[in-house]
């Protein structure tokens, strides 16, 4: 069977359209050639893609029962925080598989993510049952138990709420929360007038206002602090409430009202006092251990993008052992930003077109680990840069991210392949998708170790391993060169084309370091924890 | 680890292998339209059986066992008609073949748009006639004067065009790099 007639009968096999004779040909061929299975699933997929294209022209259709109704159950038994990394792959994996789109949406599928809220800030927070939720997520739906310690959430409404643990609570709506334990502290700005509180006694709507409310104790209290509130118990009528008036819930429709407190009250000024104590606390523990990891014989740059000179366009390289060779990083385009600690110039936005940090990396390395603090806008380009040799030279690493979200790292293994065979010139090494549009404008900790001697390469998002790879024997690389390299882009246009590819980075950086050896894992997660903001 | 560390590492686990699961599936019902439902019911299975899968375990060949079952399960409802089955070897040997390959389908995805953009657009309209299920295929003909089986060639050769052109841009892609 030559080619062209084998491909004609895969897609008469695939448009279910083949005669038993032609069927039991094919599966001979299948069954002794792999080239032609490669054909069949190659096919197969461009016709489930043609599918999906002519889906978001065709009218909306009923999205058949399995997978709603399973969907579902599978999110509701998860804990919070991974709920909301999740919402982002199931956003991107449904863009595949599901029916479910309408002609409106037929040529931008408009990105989702879910929730009412940001966590704007916490200290001391322990939230129970559920992974820590970590500063500037999405509050995720559901019911959240913060155990013990303090969190401020925004609502998109524009109503800030900060809660005391030990407290249940639950936003609804940007315009209405459930609270069923502990005490809450609610700002209500003009254009959310109307917010609604649900407790178990009763509703308090707010008519533009500053109020809180106590459920810690047997003897529930509403607090009014600014403005004016209306308290509608469950069972009797609506109260009208004003500044510095007090009530308890259950006392009787027609008792005193009582005198305001705020004392018993976080406020959002002291609540902002207590995250910034935490953050500097949280900094000067980084200070001390970056001490010692400056002193790390295996460090080969280390580099934190601040200058103590704002007009200084360089970055030097604190790494002891591998200053001697690699002393400085030339700034180039990008802007002085405030770093994960929100000390003003301590990072550098790379958006700013032909941003980079230009560095020479001289010698030669059998391992790398590779470690960045990142803080993204989004993935805007096709490819979004951490760290990219010159070109692309034999041995030498590419470290970056697809604009769908997928780590990308290779070393360039050939100059010169043969594609007939299959050969490539260099194996890549992708992790599964780990960017949803939730972590945008969110300080990340990225890594990618490269071990030739266990022969695998490993993805890490914030300590956590995202994915690992074995190395192919023909793709093995033993000695890895750098040379001339940019953080945060690719390669200088030359003389003879000047045109380049837009790679730079969307987004922040405030550290990166690079060593010559491979990270255990749990090496990562210590500079993870040590590290994290 | 807690039950909701484990639940939510096998969502994510679900989650990663779509696409191939769904490919297996229609790999071994070619040409049948409820391929996609059989896929549906394979999820709905694994996220029921999940407290039989081990983490640390191969999830993706777990999940193509428990596909095939779920195919067999289908055939077996639809025993009225014979449909063209490949050998149990074969199927097996297909589940390994996916397994053993990355997922490239959102590049492919990427690049086939990309393509499409560059069709006359006749073309492109016959192929949205044809995935976008509106008619037959005969009706179609009988609007733009056409026999059923010029355009059946038409998408062949279409479909050979746009795959060369995938396989192109995926070429680029990787030269860029």
């Amino acid at each position: 069977m030559n080619p062209q007639e084998r491909n004609r009968l895969i897609d008469a096999l695939i448009e279910g359209d083949i005669s038993e004779a032609d069927f039991l040909r094919l599966e001979a061929e299948f069954s002794v050639d792999p080239e032609a299975r490669r054909e069949y699933l190659e096919r197969l997929t461009l016709s489930a893609l043609l599918e999906e294209e002519g889906k978001a022209f065709a009218p909306a259709r009923v999205e058949p029962i399995a997978f709603r109704k399973y969907w579902p159950v599978a999110l509701t038994g998860l804990a919070a925080a991974v709920a909301v990394g999740f919402f982002g792959l199931r956003e991107r994996s449904q863009r595949l598989v599901s029916p479910e789109r309408t002609a409106a949406a037929a040529t931008v599928v408009e990105q989702r993510e879910s929730g009412f809220a940001v966590l704007a800030g916490q200290a001391g927070a322990v939230w129970q049952g559920a992974a820590q939720l970590a500063d500037g997520a999405l509050v995720p739906a559901g019911q959240l138990t913060l155990a013990s310690g303090w969190a401020q959430i925004e609502l998109f409404s524009g109503v800030t709420v900060v809660v005391e643990g030990d407290a249940l609570f639950e936003i609804v709506s940007p315009m209405e929360m459930i609270v069923a334990r502990g005490k809450v502290r609610i700002q209500v700005p003009e254009p959310a007038r109307g917010f609604t509180i649900l407790t178990p006694k009763g509703k308090v709507v707010d008519l533009g206002t500053e109020f809180a409310l106590d459920l810690s104790s047997e003897r529930p209290e509403v607090h009014v602090l600014q403005g004016d509130v209306e308290w509608h118990p469950h069972a009797a009528a609506m109260r009208h409430l004003e500044k510095g008036e007090a009530l308890r819930l259950d006392d009787s429709p027609t008792s005193e009202k009582r005198i305001a407190q705020t004392s018993g009250f976080i406020g959002l000024e002291e609540m902002g006092e207590k995250l910034a104590a935490f953050r500097r606390e949280r900094r000067a523990s980084w200070a001390r251990s970056i001490e010692t990891l400056q002193r790390d014989p295996r460090l080969v740059a280390f580099f934190r993008m601040n200058a103590s000179d704002p007009a200084d366009r360089r970055v030097t390289n604190d790494a002891a052992a591998g200053k001697a060779v690699l002393s400085e990083g030339a700034v180039v385009a990008a802007a002085r930003v405030s770093d994960r600690w929100g000390q003003a110039g301590g990072a550098l936005d790379f958006s700013p077109a032909g941003s980079r940090v230009r560095v020479h990396v001289p010698g030669r390395y059998h391992a790398l680990t590779f470690v960045t603090w990142v803080k993204i806008n989004s993935l805007d380009r096709w490819y979004n840069s951490l760290f990219l040799t010159d070109g692309h030279d034999l041995h030498e690493p590419h470290w970056q991210i697809m604009n769908d979200g997928r780590l990308f790292f290779s070393v360039k293994k050939r100059d010169t392949w043969d594609a007939a065979k299959g050969e490539k010139d260099k194996h890549i090494y992708f992790s599964p998708p780990f960017w949803s549009s939730a972590l945008s404008g969110r300080w990340l900790m990225i890594a990618t170790v490269y071990d030739p001697d266990a022969r695998h390469v490993t993805h890490y998002l914030n300590g956590q391993r995202l994915s690992r790879e074995a190395v192919p024997a023909e793709y093995l690389v033993e000695t890895v060169s750098i040379g001339a390299a940019s953080i945060g882009n690719w390669d200088l246009p030359n003389r003879d084309e000047p045109r380049y590819a837009v790679r730079n980075l969307n987004g922040s950086m405030d550290e990166f370091a690079l060593f010559g050896t491979a990270l255990s894992p749990e090496e990562i997660a210590g500079l993870y924890a040590q590290g994290k903001p | 680890m807690t039950e909701i560390e484990r639940e939510s590492r096998i969502v994510a686990l679900l989650t990663e292998i779509q696409i191939p699961l769904r490919l297996y599936v229609r790999s071994l019902l070619p040409g049948d339209p409820a391929a996609g439902d059989v896929a549906q019911q394979a999820n709905a299975t694994l996220w029921l059986k999940r407290g039989d899968f081990t983490l640390g375990t191969n999830f993706k060949a777990w999940a193509f066992s428990v596909a095939r079952y779920e195919v067999l399960n289908y055939r077996k409802r639809q025993a009225r008609d014979a449909r063209l089955v490949f050998s149990e070897r074969l199927e097996e040997v297909l589940a390994e073949d996916l397994a053993g390959q990355a997922d490239d389908t959102e590049r492919r995805h990427e690049a086939l748009k990309r393509c499409l953009a560059n069709l006359r657009g006749k073309d492109r309209a016959l192929l949205l006639h044809r995935y976008a299920g509106a008619g037959t295929l005969a009706e179609y003909a009988a609007q733009t004067g056409q026999s059923a089986g010029g355009l059946k060639v038409t998408l062949h050769r279409l479909r050979n065009a746009l795959l060369a052109c995938i396989r192109g841009q995926l070429q680029h892609t990787e030269e860029m790099t």
